[in-house]
């Protein structure tokens, strides 16, 4: 059994694989900051419970591929939106600027800076969780 | 790898702004350029624009100069029958550049250009985490 399969480092994984997506939305958020018609997109947030569930039941199997656009003829374009792993979820901000852009850089700035905290966080779970196999081997 | 993708878009803001800051700064270096014969047009004020693109590459909305626009807006004429591009009623014409407005751009594009890099800052500390944590 390898070690990625373990509930708890499968749980952090889909943690840290949702900041880096995040990461991605937010600095297509800001590097559009001044594109008119612009909106704010942002993931959803993870749902701890039907994590845990699809930890206990379906460890093995990997977390399904990006939900795509069907493509049926190699000149489609499958599209930004589609290739996100996570649901995104519109923001219906109100303050849009005379040019339709909807971006607050404050708002955003805020968002990666916490996106930036969180993913420390799962990075040192991860590593303590890592130092408890440690221990277990006998490894100090 | 995601984190690649992040800088890449913020990148791409970054050589947006820098351009529109290019368009910004000839706009304020010509504020006083009048024609070089009497009668004819000084300066036009030039308006950078944006356009978000699809990068297929990337799967992401990445943002690139559109077409810089010219201002349609009338200039600013001046009494001065003695000035060499004088039309015969004694007016110059001046570009209809105001610096007001040129300054309010500049520190917007400054800002967004600002906002690009945290994004690249912070993304480079996160990639530098994952890599730490090989070593801990």
């Amino acid at each position: 059994m390898p070690i990625s399969d373990i509930p708890l480092f499968s749980m952090l994984r889909t943690r840290m694989q949702w900041h880096q997506e995040r990461q991605k939305v937010l600095a297509e958020n800001v590097a559009n900051a001044d594109t008119p018609n612009f909106r704010t997109r942002d993931l959803k947030p993870l749902d701890f419970g039907s994590q845990v569930q699809s930890a206990g039941v379906q460890s093995a199997s990997q977390a399904g591929g990006p939900v795509r656009l069907a493509a049926t003829d190699p000149a489609h374009i499958t599209g930004a939106a589609g290739s996100s792993t996570f649901a995104t979820a519109g923001n219906s901000k109100y303050d849009v600027k005379p040019a339709g852009n909807a971006v607050n850089l404050e708002d955003e700035m805020m968002k990666v800076a916490s996106n930036q905290m969180d993913y420390q966080a799962a990075i040192s779970l991860y590593s303590r969780s890592m130092g408890l196999f440690r221990t277990a081997l006998g490894k100090r | 790898m995601d984190f690649l993708k992040s800088l890449t878009i913020a990148a791409s803001g970054l050589r947006a702004q820098s351009g529109r800051m290019r368009v910004i700064s000839e706009n304020i270096a010509n504020a006083d350029s009048t024609a070089q014969r009497p009668g004819a047009s000084p300066y036009r004020r030039k308006i950078p624009t944006f356009r978000s693109e699809v990068d297929r590459a990337l799967e992401a909305n990445t943002i690139a100069m559109g077409k810089v626009r010219q201002d349609p807006s009338d200039f600013r004429t001046k009494y001065e029958p003695g000035h060499p591009a004088a039309d015969q009623n004694g007016y110059v014409k001046y570009p209809n550049v105001n610096s007001l407005v040129e300054m309010t751009d500049m520190r917007e594009a400054q800002r967004s250009y600002e906002a690009n890099l945290n994004v690249i800052g912070a993304t480079r500390r996160m990639i530098q985490r994952t890599i730490d944590m090989l070593r801990a």
